[in-house]
């Protein structure tokens, strides 16, 4: 990811911001007009009011200031948040629809936590810092400007502050590096905990059985007093620093002080300069802040690279074809699709006939979730074509492809409100008559209904095992079936009654469409019309159940259990 | 909300020494605070303005004196502070370990490791707001009382100009303080429900993608983020208040001072008193002030957020744990007396076990009959999500059933009491083996405490551990998990479980990462020994080995050995991938004659690595 992309995210999302933006710039200017002019102001009241002179003029511009000062920093506070809310909701907005234009690509790449923690933190950081843009070139300005104002005031004093200013900043070196120290003790004891922590978790079921608990979460806290050691010393580095940092500023003070304390006796500077000079020493040693503002944006640049860095992906692009009437022909031509290491499915060629069913079998790895996927275009084949009914599917528009294709799954993320809404989920809103039929084929109509709320129960707030997810899954896939209705493997967690009675579904009320079934048990692959058996990302095999069974290694496929007894047999010989 | 107070409440009450110790140093720290414009005063009005600048910069020494006092009380005062929070750090984290550990004990599976990660934030957060309001309170209290004292050393009639600005500006804070709380409240709640839509968005984006939804997705997400922006607008509006607030107390006592001036200096009051009092607003109360406001507007809403959060994970004592029989049965099984462990294995007797995970999901197991002799080996079998893993729970006594009862010689598993005991009668091998940061020697005496090192080299040998513990070099050297493999990590725990030598062992899939050849040797192990054994068979040959086979599917159940399975039950054939045989077409006899092929391949095995 290269930086410039970065940087112009940035930008875009601070342009964002309209013209509350261009406000933050007006009211930023006017604060630090009035901050840098206040003090000088002060001092001539002063002098005005000691020498007796008009003191009236003076006192109504630095009541003019003040009031500047007070109004103009609450709206300046309000406008930037404004600004920095519209940039990050524009930044959330933006990759929110990226991702879900990406589609399964997304997950591909990224985890799903980590684009949540992009979508959450990483939009509000980037949002925030910008805007305060504007501050980190503003924030230059009082420091700057108050050490003019002091050679202004007596160049002496300039001279003492520039003298003293290569203390400040050797003493803000050592600040980072002292804690920086402290810390990696820190978070290496605070990782050890949490890894012990995930490790009793993971093996929780051993711990529930050996009822010891409380013994691991004495383990599992047992570095707890060097945790606390290692927080103590970077507190005593806090300390050390902070005892430093009250010290630097007032001495730097002291000296202008003295400085300006022997004008006042020599004549040189009034009482006022003095008042001013205190007050711009504080102000140019607030130099040391722009670092912290550098870094801020140092910080934001990585975070926006990471949006970035997501929004780079290519979406995944639909074209504008309809499908003609069709059975659901599904052709792949030379389907090569490339995994982590290696190629998962290589140079496949396969054609499904319209309103066939068909077994996908073969060891796990094999690639029978991929090619499920790509009959209905979830994932994008590296090279090669599928193509329905004669389209290529990437030709298909969007809303036309999902009408076509339905997908059931083995662990279906059940989304919508209620199990109505789950059901429902799709390009079809089914009526309810048709919503609870297909419930009831897939078995998942008993249970709903005795939910206290029946199909209106939130489905957040219902625990549901495995396989009753699954079954939801199921009719949801039903209610959306089109020509073309994959299921991958949902019959895992079923009981062999209720998948005996689902494949009666598949091949009576849904016996019109091009079925195509990951599989793991003998008893699915048998009612099939065709078997296509996969293996090391090719076809290994394509036919009638029963003509493949003659192959053990075919039959090898069917549950580990058979599997390692042919193993056996063959090591035994 | 009213959990957190309390948490935080408790913590600063159980440490009221170290609280003192805080409060007095920084009282040493308002020193410069209390003194800098009194000195300043001195300096001009008896030094530079008197021409005498020696004593001008004597009295700025002073002040310079005051300022290392100070540095040294803030010293001290941050390692006040830290005595403070290290602790309370240390209370969220056990709070949130434990809370954790339970919680998942009791769901009976690991919370999301994601989770654990936010939870290490929050704890962290959590430290620092607390920390930053301690800090600004404190500091501010100290300095303003400082100031105060200063300004009515130089002239009373200062405090006049000052006390009253001060008051109007906290005053305005406070009232909007309440509201912002909520505000603020409602922003990180909206954040949450954006992560929350979020995950669910990119968790299931298969399947919205599938069901063509993408759109609809969007809008409802899009909704939320929305809402969120409003949320933080409606905070900055409030914000701004407390920004004026802040202006109110620290410029307009400048103001009036300088209002004030020509009246001041005509009633006596010198040009450094006024130089002194300019001093004390813009150098002590100003800062002090922001830091206040700041402080507790954000740090302290976060705290109150997040240490809620984190008390919501602390076990709710109200619900019943998974685990409740140890606390339950612990009391009863001091009254009735320890269950005594005879050597041997467990006669195991199940009457009308019934179980389901929620209330109104359909029963696991419904109604289950099986009686065990001691010492008899038996294989469960079934497919996934059958309920296998449940049954072994059940007879285990962690899961309690919902109607029927499991006895182990007689007693009621459930009743088996805590310690090290529990792994005398049995022990439950779940799939995932659980291997800890520790040495070899502490991972594999886990439920046999003080093993004889005989006994554990034994264990090992006879589970086929013996390379592994070379590997890892020795029983004393330390392992980490990540080192081992998911075979070696079963390895580790079969040699664990043959230990206590429980009258009952339970293996869950325990050996499902071993090859064949391990697995037979490993299952041999327990084999041997005369306790009763319950396997639930991942591989065929696993279930060869047993005298009796139990086929689960949902809520129907078949016992018996293999051949009269094979001869009775469709599913056990479907099972062991004898597929025709139901249709009693062509292989009844082809499968007949392989399944006995297998058992001959499986003795010859077993005799092979029996001599090894």
């Amino acid at each position: 990811m290269s930086l410039g992309a970065a940087d112009r995210l940035l930008l875009a999302s601070a342009r964002r911001g309209g013209v509350w933006v261009g406000v933050t710039v007006v009211t930023s200017l006017l604060l630090t007009g009035a901050g840098l002019a206040l003090p000088a102001v002060m001092g001539r009241t002063l002098d005005a009011v000691l020498s007796e002179g008009d003191s009236a003029r003076w006192l109504a511009f630095t009541g003019v200031l003040i009031f500047v000062l007070v109004a103009v920093d609450a709206v300046d506070d309000l406008v930037g948040q404004i600004a920095e809310a519209r940039s990050t909701a524009w930044l959330r907005h933006t990759l929110l629809g990226h991702v879900l234009a990406l589609g399964t690509r997304a997950t591909r790449r990224f985890t799903p936590g980590d684009l949540v923690s992009r979508l959450v933190g990483n939009a509000a950081r980037t949002g925030n810092s910008a805007s305060s843009l504007v501050w980190i070139v503003m924030g230059l300005v009082p420091p700057l400007g108050a050490i003019v104002a002091l050679a202004f005031i007596d160049y002496w004093l300039c001279l003492t502050f520039l003298a003293g200013m290569p203390i400040v900043v050797l003493l803000v070196r050592a600040f980072l590096r002292d804690i920086s120290d402290a810390n990696e003790g820190y978070f290496r004891v605070q990782g050890t905990i949490a890894a012990r922590l995930v490790d009793a978790l993971g093996g929780i079921r051993t711990i529930t059985a050996a009822r010891t608990v409380d013994r691991e979460a004495h383990r599992v806290l047992a570095p707890l007093p060097e945790l606390r050691r290692h927080g103590l010393s970077a507190w005593d580095a806090i300390a050390r620093i902070s005892a430093r940092g009250e010290l630097v500023v007032p001495l730097l003070v002291v000296a202008v002080l003295a400085v300006a304390g022997l004008g006042l006796t020599q004549g040189r500077i009034t009482p006022g300069d003095v008042l001013a000079a205190s007050e711009y020493v504080v102000m140019a040693a607030g130099i040391g802040g722009v670092l912290s503002s550098l870094s801020q944006l140092a910080q934001a640049r990585t975070t926006a690279g990471r949006i970035a860095e997501v929004i780079a992906e290519p979406p995944m692009a639909y074209g504008r074809e309809r499908l003609a009437e069709g059975p659901g022909r599904l052709e792949f031509r030379h389907v090569t699709v490339q995994g982590t290491d290696g190629p998962v499915l290589q140079d496949l060629s396969l054609i499904v006939p319209g309103g066939a069913l068909v077994a996908v079998v073969g060891r796990s790895g094999a690639g029978k979730s991929l090619l499920a996927a790509l009959a209905g275009r979830l994932v994008d084949p590296d090279e090669g074509e599928v193509l329905l009914d004669g389209v290529p599917l990437r030709c298909l528009g969007r809303e036309e492809l999902r009408q076509a294709v339905a997908y059931g799954f083995e662990r279906p993320v059940l989304l919508g409100e209620t199990f109505a809404d789950a059901i429902g989920f799709g390009p079809r809103t089914p009526s309810a008559e048709v919503l609870v039929a297909q419930a009831r084929a897939a078995r998942a109509d008993a249970f709903i209904r005795h939910m206290p709320a029946g199909y209106a129960s939130r489905v957040a707030d219902t625990p549901i095992s495995g396989g009753e997810a699954q079954r939801v899954g199921l009719a949801r896939a039903f209610v959306q079936a089109g020509r073309v209705l994959v299921l991958d493997d949902v019959a895992a967690s079923l009981d062999t009654v209720t998948e005996h009675h689902i494949s009666q579904v598949l091949t009576s009320a849904l016996a019109a469409r091009t079925r195509i079934v990951v599989a793991h048990r003998a008893s699915m692959a048998a009612r099939a019309d065709i078997v296509v058996w996969l293996a090391d990302g090719a076809v290994r095999g394509r036919g009638p159940h029963r003509a493949l069974w003659a192959d053990p290694e075919y039959r090898a496929t069917f549950q580990p259990f058979s599997l390692a007894a042919a193993e056996m047999v063959g090591g035994a010989r | 909300m009213r959990r957190s107070v309390q948490i935080l409440r408790s913590s600063l009450s159980r440490r009221r020494r170290e609280y003192r110790r805080l409060v007095a140093w920084s009282l040493v720290q308002a020193a410069p605070a209390f003194l800098s414009g009194w000195i300043v005063a001195r300096a001009v009005d008896r030094g530079f303005l008197a021409d005498r600048p020696g004593i001008g910069f004597l009295w700025l020494g002073a002040l310079a004196g005051a300022f290392l006092v100070g540095a040294w009380g803030t010293r001290h005062a941050v390692l006040g502070l830290a005595s403070l929070i290290e602790p309370f750090r240390d209370e969220l984290v056990t709070l949130v370990t434990t809370g954790t550990l339970h919680r998942s004990a009791r769901l009976g599976e690991p919370a999301d490791t994601a989770g654990v990660a936010r939870l290490t934030e929050h704890v962290e957060r959590a430290r620092d707001a607390y920390g930053a309001i301690v800090l600004f309170v404190q500091g501010f209290l100290v300095t303003a009382g400082g100031v105060l004292l200063g300004l009515a050393g130089l002239d009373p009639v200062l405090l006049a100009l000052v006390v009253p600005p001060l008051l109007i500006g906290l005053a305005l804070f406070a009232a909007a303080l309440r509201a912002m709380a909520a505000r603020q409240r409602e922003v990180i709640l909206a954040d949450e429900r954006i992560a929350e839509s979020a995950s669910a968005l990119t968790g299931g984006l298969r399947d919205v993608v599938a069901c063509g939804a993408e759109d609809r997705v969007r809008a409802e997400t899009g909704a939320q983020v929305d809402a969120a922006a409003r949320a933080t607008v409606s905070l900055a509006r409030l914000t701004a208040v407390r920004t004026a607030a802040l202006g109110i107390s620290g410029w307009v006592p400048l103001l009036l001072i300088l209002i004030a001036a020509p009246w001041l200096v005509r009633s006596g009051v010198t040009t450094g008193a006024i130089l002194g009092a300019v001093t004390y607003v813009s150098q002590g109360l100003q800062p002090a002030l922001q830091g206040f406001v700041q402080g507790l507007g954000s740090s302290g809403l976060w705290l109150l957020v997040t240490v809620g959060r984190m008390a919501e994970i602390a076990v709710d004592p109200d619900e019943p744990e998974a685990t409740a029989p140890e606390a339950a049965e612990a009391g009863t099984g001091a009254a009735t007396g320890r269950t005594p462990v005879r050597p041997g294995g467990a006669r195991v007797e199940a009457r009308g076990l019934t179980f389901g995970y929620a209330q109104s999901a359909e029963p696991v197991i419904r109604d289950l009959d099986l009686v065990l002799r001691p010492g008899e080996h038996l294989a469960v079998v079934g497919p996934s999500g059958a309920g296998k893993s449940t049954l072994a729970a059940l007879l285990a006594g962690v899961l309690e059933p919902q109607a029927g009862q499991v006895r182990l010689d007689d007693a009621p598993v459930l009743a088996l009491g805590g310690g090290d005991d529990l792994a005398r009668h049995r022990v439950l091998i779940p799939q995932e083996a659980y291997v800890f940061a520790g040495t070899l020697e502490e991972n594999l005496t886990y439920l046999a405490p003080g093993a004889a090192p005989a006994d554990v080299q034994a264990a090992v040998r006879a589970v086929g551990a013996a390379p592994l513990v070379e590997r890892l070099g020795g029983y004393d050297a330390p392992v980490d998990p990540r080192d081992l493999s998911a075979g070696e990590r079963q390895l580790v725990a079969l040699a664990r479980a043959l230990l206590p030598a429980p009258r009952l062992a339970l293996l869950d899939e325990a050996t499902c990462h071993l090859d064949p050849v391990a697995e037979a040797v490993a299952e041999e192990a327990f084999t041997r020994r005369p306790g009763t054994l319950v396997v639930v068979a991942h591989r065929i040959s696993s279930a060869l080995r047993a005298d009796r086979i139990l086929v689960i599917d949902g809520t129907r159940v078949a016992l018996g050995t293999h051949a009269e399975l094979l001869a009775g039950s469709a599913l056990y054939r479907d099972l062991v991938g004898h597929w025709g045989a139901a249709n009693a077409s062509a292989p009844t006899v082809g499968a007949m004659t392989r399944a006995g092929r297998v058992r001959d391949a499986v003795r010859v095995l077993l005799r092979l690595t029996a001599h090894r």
